[in-house]
C-alpha cells in the first residue's frame, strides 16, 4: 500500500494545498500491443474521493485520458494543521487504492 | 581450461574477502582510493544483450555503429534523359511518411499547406521549384547528396535503400509543385519563431519528476545488506560527505577493465565485489543507485579529468565516434549536437541541443517514455532513431562517449535526476 | 467486501443501496463514491455530446476561467492542465480534450470548502482544443485552449 500514492497537504494562510501522485498504469485500452497486434485491455482509475476528517472535499471520475501515474493537486479551506487527509480510489477492474496524509504547516 | 578455472575459485573467493576487509578497514574515499574493489570478469550487463521491449525490433547491420565502421561509398549520380514524371500525390506521401526514416518534414518546410510543426534542421523548400536545380540534380541529391555536397547532413535516402529511384522521381514531382514561401498558422508553426523550450520545471519536485522516487530507493539499497552480509553503508558510512564530489568525477577510465566506466557499471562491479549484490547495468536497482550516488554530488561543478594519458586518449576516440556517421540515416552526433551543423535547430516539434546541456541532469526522468533512462540508454535510443545497431551497456564506445560529451560539459553543475520529454 | 462495493458502484440507483450499506456499516463514509460513473459521457466521441452528457451542455464561455495549458506539448503522454474558477458558487469543473476519441477525460465534484481550482496531468492523442468546463449557481461555462502536440523528429 506505501507505494500506491505519495501524498502531501500544506496549510498556506487558511487554505491547505493537496498534491496526490498514485500509481497506475491509466492503460487507454486504445493502444495495441506490438507483438500480439492486439489491444492491450484498458485499466484506469475511475473514481477518486478524497477526504477532511472523514468529510468529503473532492470527488471525481476519470476516464482513460488521465495520465499514467496519476496526479492531482487542489485545494481546501477549514482544514488544520494534523488533520487527516484520505484519497480513495478505485479502477475500472475493481482494485481500490487508498492513501493519507497530516496537514503540515508550512 | 574450465577444470583449471573451477581450482581457482577458492581463492578468488579469499582474496575478494581480504580486498574486502582491508578496503572497509582503511575506509576508502572513492577517487581517493587508487584501487577500488571490483569485479571484473562477468558482463555488467543482462548478457546476451537484447534491444529493449517496444523498441523497433529491425536490425541494420549493412551499416555503421559506434563499434564497428561499414564503409560506405557514396554512390555515382544517376543520369537521366529529359524531365522526370513523377507522380506529385504519391511523392507528398512519401515525403510525409514518418515511418521512413522521419520524414522531409522532420527537417524541412515544404507543403500546401504545410504539416504541423516542420523542422529547419535543413533549408526551407517551400519554394524549392523556383530555385532552379535541374530534375536530375534534385534526383541525385536526394538519392545521394555525398557527390555533390559531401559535408551536408542530408542522409543518402537512395542509396541507403530508404527510398527507390521511382519513389524518389515521385518526390522530385512533388518539389517541383513547391513554388510559393510557406504560411503559417501562428509563430509556433514557423521553426523560425517558434519559442526555444526552456526546461523550468524543479526537477526535485517529487510530484512532478518521478525520478525522485529513485533516490529514495537509492539511499535504502544503499543501506541494504548483500549476500556478503555487508552494505554499502558497512564501510561508506558517511555518504552524504564521501561522495559529495564523486559523481561529478565520473566517468574515469578503469585500468583494469581498459575501458571508461561511468557510475553505472562502477556500481555494477563495485557491489559484486563487496556487498554481494548484482546490480546489472539498466537494472532498477542500478539506477537507483547510480541517481542517488549522483544526488549526493547535485550542484557540484562537472569535472571529469582532460588530463591523463587515458583520458586524453579516450577522448581522442571520443571525438571521432562523435563524427562517425552511423546507421542507415548515415548520421553522426555532430549532426545534431553541433551549432555548425543541426544544434539550436528543430527537427519536427523537437529542439536539438549542443553537447553541453545533455549531461549534467542524466540519469533522466523521460516522460514520453515514463522510464528513467542513464546516459548509456539515451546513446542506444539516438543510435537506433538513426537506424545503426546500438551496443551494449558498458561498450567500450559509449565509455569514450560518456567521457568526450562530459568534457565538453565540465564546470556545468550537476542535477540529477533530470526530467525530460 | 470490495467486490460487492463495486457492484453496487456499477449497478443502477447505486447512490440508494450505498446509503443503506453506509448505514450497516458495510462502508466508511469517507469511502463512498456518490455516483456511478458516467459511462455515457466518458464514451461519447464527440465533445460536445460529451459536455452535454456530463452536465455541462451549453456552457458559455467565460474569461472568469482561467485555464493553463502549454502552447506546446513535448509529448501528448503526459500534459499538465490547471484550471481556476472565479465564478462565486464554482461547484464541479471537468476537462476535455476535444479531439481525443473519448473527449471528457476527468469530472470533479468540488463541494463547498473546496477551492475551485485543479490541476492535473492528462494524455492528448493529437494537437487539440483542451476545455474545462465550469458549474457555478446551476449555470454551467467554459474556456479552451489549443496545445500543439510535438511531433518527433526522428520517426520510425
Amino acid at each position: 500500500m506505501a507505494e500506491e500514492m505519495k501524498m502531501r497537504a500544506t496549510l498556506q494562510g487558511d487554505v491547505t494545498d493537496v498534491k496526490v501522485l498514485m500509481n497506475h498504469v491509466m492503460e487507454t485500452g486504445l493502444r495495441k500491443d506490438p507483438k500480439t497486434e492486439k489491444f492491450i485491455p484498458a485499466h484506469f482509475i475511475d473514481h477518486v474521493v478524497a477526504t477532511l476528517n472523514g468529510k468529503t472535499v473532492l470527488d471525481a471520475q476519470w476516464g482513460i485520458a488521465v495520465a499514467k501515474n496519476p496526479f492531482i493537486n487542489f485545494r481546501i479551506k477549514g482544514a488544520k494543521a494534523g488533520d487527516k487527509i484520505a484519497i480513495s480510489a478505485a479502477d475500472n477492474l475493481g482494485t481500490q487504492y487508498s492513501g493519507e496524509t497530516i496537514v503540515a504547516a508550512k | 581450461m574450465p577444470a583449471k578455472k573451477s581450482h581457482l575459485v577458492l581463492p578468488v573467493f579469499l582474496l575478494g574477502t581480504l580486498i574486502v576487509l582491508s578496503a572497509c578497514a582503511t575506509r576508502p574515499e572513492p577517487g581517493k582510493t587508487k584501487m577500488a574493489p571490483l569485479e571484473l570478469e562477468k558482463p555488467a550487463f543482462a548478457s546476451p544483450w537484447v534491444r529493449y521491449k517496444g523498441w523497433p525490433s529491425e536490425m541494420w547491420s549493412d551499416y555503421s555503429t559506434v563499434a564497428a565502421v561499414v564503409p560506405s561509398i557514396p554512390a555515382e549520380p544517376i543520369k537521366i534523359e529529359g524531365p522526370i514524371t513523377g507522380d506529385p500525390k504519391k511523392g507528398e506521401k512519401l515525403a510525409y511518411d514518418r515511418s521512413r526514416g522521419g520524414s522531409c518534414i522532420a527537417c524541412h518546410i515544404m507543403g500546401k499547406p504545410v504539416p504541423p510543426l516542420p523542422g529547419n534542421a535543413g533549408p526551407d523548400l517551400s519554394d524549392y521549384a523556383s530555385w532552379g536545380r535541374s530534375d536530375e540534380f534534385i534526383l541525385n541529391y536526394i538519392y545521394d547528396h555525398r557527390k555533390i555536397k559531401p559535408d551536408s547532413i542530408m542522409q543518402p535516402w537512395g542509396a541507403h535503400k530508404l527510398f527507390s529511384v521511382d519513389e524518389i522521381k515521385d518526390i522530385v514531382a512533388f518539389l517541383k509543385t513547391q513554388k510559393s514561401p510557406a504560411e503559417f498558422k501562428d509563430n509556433l508553426e514557423n521553426p523560425k519563431t517558434r519559442p526555444i523550450p526552456v526546461e523550468t520545471r524543479d526537477n526535485f519536485d517529487p510530484f512532478l519528476n518521478e525520478a525522485m522516487a529513485a533516490v529514495d530507493k537509492g539511499k535504502e539499497l544503499f543501506g541494504k545488506e548483500g549476500a556478503s552480509k555487508k552494505s554499502c553503508a558497512s564501510c561508506h558510512t558517511n555518504p552524504e560527505q564521501t561522495f559529495r564530489t564523486w559523481a561529478a568525477s565520473m566517468p574515469r577510465h578503469e585500468s583494469r577493465l581498459n575501458k571508461v566506466i561511468g557510475v553505472e557499471e562502477f556500481v555494477t562491479r563495485h557491489a559484486r565485489a563487496t556487498t554481494g549484490d548484482d546490480y546489472l547495468l539498466q537494472s532498477g536497482g542500478n539506477l537507483a543507485l547510480s541517481i542517488y550516488l549522483r544526488y549526493l554530488s547535485n550542484g557540484q561543478p562537472i569535472n571529469v579529468d582532460t588530463t591523463s594519458a587515458e583520458h586524453k586518449q579516450a577522448i581522442k576516440r571520443g571525438t571521432e565516434l562523435l563524427g562517425r556517421k552511423i546507421g542507415q540515416l548515415h548520421m553522426a552526433c555532430v549532426d545534431c549536437h553541433t551549432t555548425e551543423r543541426g544544434a539550436n535547430k528543430w527537427v519536427r516539434g523537437q529542439w536539438l541541443g549542443e553537447f553541453r546541456g545533455q549531461i549534467d541532469h542524466f540519469p533522466t526522468f523521460r516522460t514520453s517514455r515514463s522510464e528513467i533512462w542513464d546516459i548509456t540508454k539515451r546513446f542506444q535510443w539516438c543510435n537506433v532513431s538513426v537506424r545503426a545497431n546500438e551496443l551494449q551497456p558498458g561498450a567500450p564506445g559509449y565509455g569514450d562517449l560518456e567521457l568526450t560529451i562530459t568534457a565538453l560539459n565540465n564546470g556545468m553543475k550537476l542535477s540529477v535526476p533530470g526530467i525530460r520529454h | 467486501m470490495d467486490k460487492l462495493r463495486r457492484l453496487y458502484l456499477k449497478s443502477a440507483g447505486a447512490a440508494g443501496v450505498l446509503l443503506a450499506a453506509a448505514g450497516a456499516g458495510l462502508l466508511k463514509p469517507g469511502e463512498v463514491f456518490a455516483a456511478a460513473w458516467n459511462k455515457l459521457a466518458f464514451s461519447s466521441n464527440n465533445v460536445n455530446d460529451a459536455m452535454k452528457n456530463a452536465n455541462y451542455g451549453g456552457a458559455v464561455e467565460s474569461k472568469d476561467i482561467i485555464l493553463k495549458v502549454p502552447d506546446i506539448a513535448e509529448n501528448g503522454a503526459i500534459v499538465p492542465v490547471e484550471a481556476t474558477s472565479n465564478i462565486p458558487g464554482t461547484t464541479s469543473m471537468a476537462f476535455f480534450v476535444e479531439k481525443n476519441q473519448y473527449p471528457l477525460v476527468a469530472d470533479f465534484e468540488l463541494p463547498s470548502g473546496t477551492e475551485p481550482y485543479i490541476s492535473t496531468r492528462i494524455k492528448m492523442s493529437q494537437t487539440s482544443n483542451v476545455r474545462v468546463a465550469v458549474r457555478a449557481g446551476g449555470k454551467t461555462y467554459m474556456q479552451s485552449k489549443e496545445v500543439k502536440v510535438t511531433i518527433g523528429g526522428c520517426g520510425g
